[in-house]
This record gives structure tokens, sequence and C-alpha cells, in this order.
């Protein structure tokens, strides 16, 4: 199974690279073209950067992504990664690829960005792997227009928002599963498991 | 709610993590890779690498160290020790670093701060501020707490976040090493006065120190490394002490 991360220059992809390789038969790689990215079995949108210069880096392949996931290839994305899935950000300008309907807004928290662990409740993104308490570091939120897609949600001083979406293959969470300790990388692997195959 | 965490620093010099005996010789206590993994299974929430190294030489180790280490630990890393500019930042947050701390090279330079938030973001930039106490109020000290500045505590914890720090790290240069526990009023003062996470440290001698920094201090974070390094005590002892407390914390899945 070819696990492609699509890297816009966010820099540190080691931990998800490994957390993603610890299932077996997974060849992980980074692509840094979007077109290139959309040849593999798993495409994963990792979390580090800013939206604004990530979306330029997405732009080119922007219409082949979203046409590839609304096709079936299964996706992941992570914090940034997540938020790519929408339609657009406060945070910058440019479009995202619109596969889940709704904007990305800033946290309507005093203690702006969250850096922690918080709780996902009601958590049911994937069968295998359940969560509770994961790792966050993010100042900005997707608001999912449609609240189907919502597979969890978490709640930073007053604002509770979508911790993971889902809409067929294509999952996004706020959190950071690389960073979530065992259960986190529980998640990736089922993701892999559950999704992908 | 966001839980309070846990984080335990490794002194690392060449490479290995170091143990400094009465400020004079320093002993190898480990590899740091085995180390940092080991505190991820006690349950550990976050770990930092404080690089002391004295050369250029067994600085590039650093980054090697911190690139092994991310490809077997799946909690959030911090460096810190040493991080001069822009693309010490970058190379560290390359090399696989979550967070970079910066010290003496803020006080220096202040805009680096917002250099770095701008180019990587808030997240992972950490304000690390060693204070001393001096009459009523704290005062800041640079290169590992040797030189003092003219800076007020409070007052630069609440400069650096708005230039663009997203955590303050503040140790007690009074209480670091002597185990009597942490400065409370230092880390009540620093904590009221910003809106990021401030991780306390310097001073643990206990596990109830540890609750002492969350319910007194109110900290967001607390920093230990002896207590543990020591086997005075462990990751799960000092967390249950916390649970009992009432505090949020997280629990091994």
């Amino acid at each position: 199974m070819r696990v492609t991360l699509f890297d816009y220059g966010a820099g540190n992809l080691h931990s998800l690279a490994k957390a993603l390789a610890t299932v077996p038969g997974a060849e992980v790689r980074a692509q840094e073209d979007p077109l290139r990215a959309l040849d593999t079995d798993v495409l994963v949108l990792p979390g580090v950067g800013a939206f604004g210069a990530a979306v330029a880096r997405l732009a080119p392949g922007r219409e082949a992504m979203r046409a590839a996931l609304e096709q079936g290839l299964p996706c992941l994305g992570i914090c940034l990664g997540m938020q790519l899935l929408f339609d657009g950000s406060d945070e910058g300008a440019g479009a995202g690829l619109g596969y889940f309907a709704g904007r990305v807004t800033r946290l309507a928290a005093k203690r702006v960005p969250e850096i922690g662990w918080n709780q996902v409740e009601d958590e049911r993104t994937l069968a295998g792997a359940r969560l509770d308490t994961v790792y966050y570091a993010h100042s900005f939120v997707c608001r999912a227009a449609d609240a189907s897609v919502v597979m969890g949600w978490t709640t930073h001083e007053a604002d509770r928002f979508p911790a993971a979406v889902r809409r067929g293959r294509v999952v996004g969470v706020q959190f950071h599963p690389e960073k979530s300790s065992t259960a986190g990388v529980r998640f990736v692997q089922a993701f892999l498991r559950e999704v992908a195959p | 709610m966001l839980t309070r965490r846990l984080v335990v620093c490794l002194d690392v010099k060449g490479g290995r993590v170091v143990k400094g005996v009465q400020f004079e010789g320093l002993r190898d206590v480990g590899d740091p890779v085995e180390l940092a993994r080991r505190y991820e299974a006690e349950g550990a929430d976050e770990l930092t690498f404080l690089d002391i190294s004295a050369s250029a030489e067994e600085r590039d180790t650093l980054w090697e160290l911190v690139r092994r280490t991310a490809e077997q630990l799946f909690i959030p890393l911090a460096v810190g020790g040493g991080v001069r500019t822009v693309d010490d930042v970058g190379r560290a947050l390359r090399a696989g670093a979550d967070k970079v701390s910066i010290n003496s090279a803020a006080v220096a330079n202040p805009a680096l701060l917002t250099a770095c938030a701008e180019r990587f973001g808030a997240q992972c930039v950490v304000a690390s501020i060693d204070a001393k106490r001096d009459g009523d109020r704290w005062r800041v000290y640079t290169h590992g707490g040797r030189r003092p500045t003219d800076l007020d505590a409070v007052a630069w914890a609440r400069e650096c976040v708005a230039r663009g720090a997203g955590e303050v790290l503040l140790t007690s240069i009074d209480r670091d090493g002597a185990r009597t526990g942490y400065d409370l009023a230092l880390t009540r003062a620093v904590s009221e006065a910003v809106d990021v996470p401030v991780i306390a440290s310097g001073g643990a001698g206990s596990a109830a120190h540890v609750r002492d920094a969350f319910q007194e201090g109110g900290a967001d974070a607390a920093l230990v490394a002896g207590i543990l390094h020591d086997g005075l005590t462990t990751v799960g002892a000092i967390k249950a002490l916390l649970r009992e407390g009432g505090l949020h914390i997280r629990s091994l899945a």
C-alpha cells in the first residue's frame, strides 16, 4: 500500500511517517508536487504551517486532488491538513479543497493557540480506535456546515469545535494523532486498516 | 478542557543524556532515545531536550539526536539551549522537534520571537525565562543563569507573548536543583500576566511540589527532571497524586 504525505514545506514529518509505517505493508513517502502526490493508494495531508502558504503550494493540483477524493482516494488530513479539506480560512487567502463545506475560523477563546492535551467527546471516526485525550497545537478550527460529518467534538474554554470529520474515505482530525502517544498511533493504524484497504 | 501537563526534561550533550554532579563533572546517564521512549511509556505528556553542549561540534549531534528521537517518540518534543537564529529554529523543526525554546537570544533580540512565530507559528515558539528573586520582584538572567539583565520577569513574559511566543517556560534560578518546590509566587505572577500556557520549572523535589505548581502556582504544565532520573519518584506516582488532588490530567490509554 503506497502512502503519500503531501509535503508542502511544513517541516516535521518524521513522527507521522513513522506512525504510518508501523502498519505492515505501508510504503510511506513524501511528495512535494500536489499532482504527483495523487499517484498513490492513500494520501496524507500533514499538519504544520499556515493556511495561505499551504494552499498556494496546493493550487496547481487543487482540482485534481478534489476530484480524486470525490472518486474515493482515501485521505487523512491532520490539523492544517484537515483545514485544507474545507472551503477557505480566515487565516489566509486562497481556496481550500472544499471537500467539506464550511470555513476555518480562529478559536473563540482567551488562550490561543490551544496547546496541550484535550478530550474528544463522542468520538466515532473509526471502529478500531476510540480516542479519549489527544494532543492539540492550533489557533484555527473548522466550522463544518454539515454537522453530520463531525465524528467527535472538543471544547476549548467555551468554544466547541469538530475534533474529527469524515465523509466516505476522507478523514480530517484537528488534533495530532502522531503526537497523541499510543492511542494516536493506534488511530493512524486503524485509519489505514479500515479506510484505506 | 485542557489537561495539566507533566513535561520531562533531559539534559543532553554530544548526543547523550548527562547529569551535572555538584556543578562540576558531568556524568553520562544514558541514551536519550531510550530514556525518551521510557518516559512516554510511563505517561509523560511531553519531552524537552535541553542542550548544554559547549562546542559547535557537540551541538551538531543535537539535530541527529532530535531526528532519531522524533522517529520513535509519539508525544511532543521540545528542544532548547543555544538557539540563536530563525535558521536554528527551522533546523530543529525540520529535524523533528515540535517546539523550540529561546532564552538568551530573545533577550538580546526580542524580534527573533516575532520572526519565528511568523515563519513557523506561535505554537512552536517557547519563550524560556530564567528568573531570580530580587526584593519583591524577579530579575531575568541569561546565559544559563549567569548574567543578570535589567528585565523584570513578569513584564518580560508579557512582552515575549506580545511578540509571538506561544508558551512560556519559566525557571526559578533560586529553586533550580534545590528540590524545595517550585517558586509558586513567581509562577502565579507570570501565569496571571499572560494568556499562553506557563510551564513551571525549577525546584521539583516531590510529587506534592508538582501538585502545588498547578493548584497554587496556576501553571498549565510542570517540568521535572532530576527527581525522575534519580528514581525518587515516577511519572505514574506524580500523576496519581495529581489525580487525587482533583486535577484534570491525561491517563494512560
